[in-house]
């Protein structure tokens, strides 16, 4: 390439954002949502109505249950009630032998924290499905997170060349001219891109961390003959013993994690019982993720037949916690909600960095008088499907919730078709429009598809908006709150796109020069 | 990028052969991973530190290198320099990982 470092660069973030925006725009407006992944899964289950327990109890009402359903289970995993998740949920590990005979248990469960006994809500995905989504892209393990990261690498390599490209990127902070056509695209583009640049940054970076060991596993076969060994120096497993095969009860739990919270000054998030009532039994208790920036955060260990402290995993070397601290940054289980929410609308911003993008770059090859060639219109059709089509099928999988009968079978996979079947139907009938009449008609359909789930809410469900307000409902009142301010977001939109261009709007200056 | 805003369609001063591009190309998106991979590897091994410590530390940095190699595979003016740097520096860290074996 013969040009500047400022034109080549410009010219690769070009392509790197085309070729992978659509996928971006997916990744981060479901990655976004993903920051509310408890509270989603709590409004798509309204008949669960259980309040968070302390750990000692929740802890001691799961195991007197799982006693009564499995004594003889290799494992069990129990993530403790918090405010966000205020049920137990409890992973099974059954014993081989018991496997093979074949007993039908469901091995992942909810359980109340003051009973111990298993909630029944409707069967859903939840909020997990738009976190998996976001970096598994609905496709078969491991080709939807190969994608995913190869678009994160896109994304990093379009941030290095978007930085580098810009010339006046303090000036930038504050260019915003408005209903100017291509310059007007360009200047939002660089103002969701600029002010948020350390967001976009980090969260790149990070989100990159979660899957490296996938794709670039090479420094640790350099290193270790068996990378076991390096996952349990990095992640710092408890060392999984077998069991001895000699009865002993297993201790209360209630009293461990005390003394773990008590050493750590910080709550427990998660138990696992390994070998429960054998004389090998060993009760690992890990650190919440709340208590740290760090996402690895340490573990003790103690004995389940005698309750005596058996180990403690030390503190791990600065590269490791510098990547349990990436990750932490990523998942941001620390935040609270003030933050939560400004993480949330950080992450709108990366949805609308790159959704800017991908019109700039239609806006900058239009030119008036002159038919678009088939790249611009095949472009143009792409954008309107990815940037009105897939908030339109979240709000069908939010909807199918509601609509779909809560006894059905199945009904899990349902909610998920709902979304994917409606993302493709208004992707297909967009081309059936003219492009502004496609974007406006889809921003307006957006708009009624988010006004209706409130409304759906209120009608299938007994915790309908006027009156969570009223109960302090926190969380059902936020929800059905931001489903509106959504509704809203897209009827402006939907009116903007209706209006016709101002005539001078549309010639640019010869002498003008602008980033594509 | 940097232009005019009359274009009919923008490509910067590249030359017309397809060929050169696609090489560019994929020098840059699999050559770049190829040397990061063994760039990130050779480091890990070679780092004489705790090998935990030096893993992770090359797994951190190996996600900033790739990018960094892949765009100087468009900005370097000279092909034959991209595919002698990238591929060349793939190969010889294959080369000497093969050589000192894993860690013991």
């Amino acid at each position: 390439m013969n040009g500047s470092l400022r034109r080549n660069m410009a010219w690769i973030h070009g392509w790197l954002g085309l070729v992978a925006g659509w996928l971006l725009f997916a990744m981060f407006l479901t990655g976004t949502a993903s920051y509310f992944r408890p509270e989603i899964t709590r409004w798509m289950q309204p008949e669960v109505d259980a309040h968070a327990v302390p750990a000692g109890v929740a802890a001691t009402s799961a195991v007197r249950y799982l006693q009564s359903v499995g004594p003889d289970d290799e494992a069990w995993y129990l993530s403790l009630p918090t405010d966000r998740e205020p049920v137990t949920r409890v992973f099974i590990t059954p014993n081989a032998k018991a496997a093979d005979t074949g007993h039908n248990r469901p091995n992942e469960l909810s359980l109340d924290g003051v009973t111990g006994q298993p909630v029944h809500g409707r069967e859903t995905r939840g909020g997990e499905h738009f976190y998996r989504f976001h970096f598994q892209l609905q496709l078969p393990y491991p080709w939807g997170r190969w994608l995913a990261s190869l678009c994160a690498l896109f994304m990093l390599g379009a941030i290095i060349s978007g930085v580098v490209t810009h010339k006046r990127i303090f000036a930038d902070f504050f260019t915003l001219r408005w209903n100017k056509g291509q310059r007007s695209w360009l200047d939002a583009h660089n103002v969701s891109a600029v002010l948020a640049l350390p967001y976009h940054a980090v969260i790149t970076y990070t989100g990159l961390i979660t899957l490296v060991v996938m794709y670039m596993p090479y420094p640790i076969l350099s290193n270790y003959a068996k990378p076991a060994d390096f996952a349990q120096a990095a992640y710092r497993y408890p060392a999984e013993t077998a069991a001895a095969g000699r009865a002993a009860p297993l201790v209360p739990v209630a009293p461990l994690i005390a003394d773990a919270q008590a050493r750590w000054h910080a709550p427990a998030a998660i138990v696992t019982i390994r070998n429960p009532n054998d004389a090998a039994a060993a009760v690992t208790i890990y650190r919440s993720p709340r208590a740290s920036l760090n996402a690895r955060g340490p573990t003790l260990t103690y004995s389940g037949a005698t309750g005596r402290l058996i180990a403690a995993s030390g503190d791990a070397g600065p590269a490791l916690t510098t990547a349990g601290v990436m990750l932490g940054l990523h998942v941001a289980q620390f935040a609270r909600p003030a933050l939560r929410w400004t993480l949330f609308g950080l992450g709108l911003t990366g949805a609308a960095m790159v959704g800017t993008g991908l019109l700039l770059w239609t806006a900058a090859r239009r030119r008036p008088n002159a038919a678009p060639f088939f790249g611009l219109r095949l472009v143009e059709r792409l954008n309107i499907a990815t940037i009105v089509g897939l908030p339109i099928g979240m709000a069908a999988f939010l909807l199918a919730n509601r609509l779909i009968p809560a006894d059905l079978p199945g009904r899990a996979d349902r909610e998920v078709a709902a979304m994917f079947w409606t993302w493709g139907v208004v992707a297909l009938l967009q081309f059936a429009r003219p492009t502004r009449r496609a974007w406006r008609e889809g921003f307006a359909l957006g708009a009624l598809a988010f006004a209706a789930i409130p409304l759906a809410n209120a009608v299938t469900t007994g915790r309908g908006l006027p009156g969570s307000l009223l109960r302090d409902d926190t969380l059902f009142a936020a929800f059905d709150l931001a489903m509106l301010a959504i509704a809203i977001l897209f009827g402006v939109a939907s009116w903007r796109a209706g209006r016709p261009p101002r005539p001078a709007a549309r010639r640019i200056r010869q002498t003008e020069t602008i980033h594509a | 990028m940097l232009m005019k805003a009359t274009p009919p369609c923008p490509t910067p001063a590249v030359s017309k052969a397809r060929w050169p591009m696609v090489l560019r190309c994929l020098t840059a998106l699999i050559g770049g991973y190829a040397a990061t991979a063994g760039l990130s590897a050779l480091s890990a091994r070679l780092l004489p530190i705790d090998r935990a410590e030096a893993t992770g530390w090359a797994l951190i940095l190996s996600i900033l290198l790739y990018p960094v190699i892949a765009l100087w595979c468009f900005h370097e003016p000279r092909l034959g320099r991209i595919l002698a740097g990238v591929w060349g520096s793939a190969l010889l860290c294959a080369a000497l990982l093969w050589w000192l074996g894993v860690r013991a």
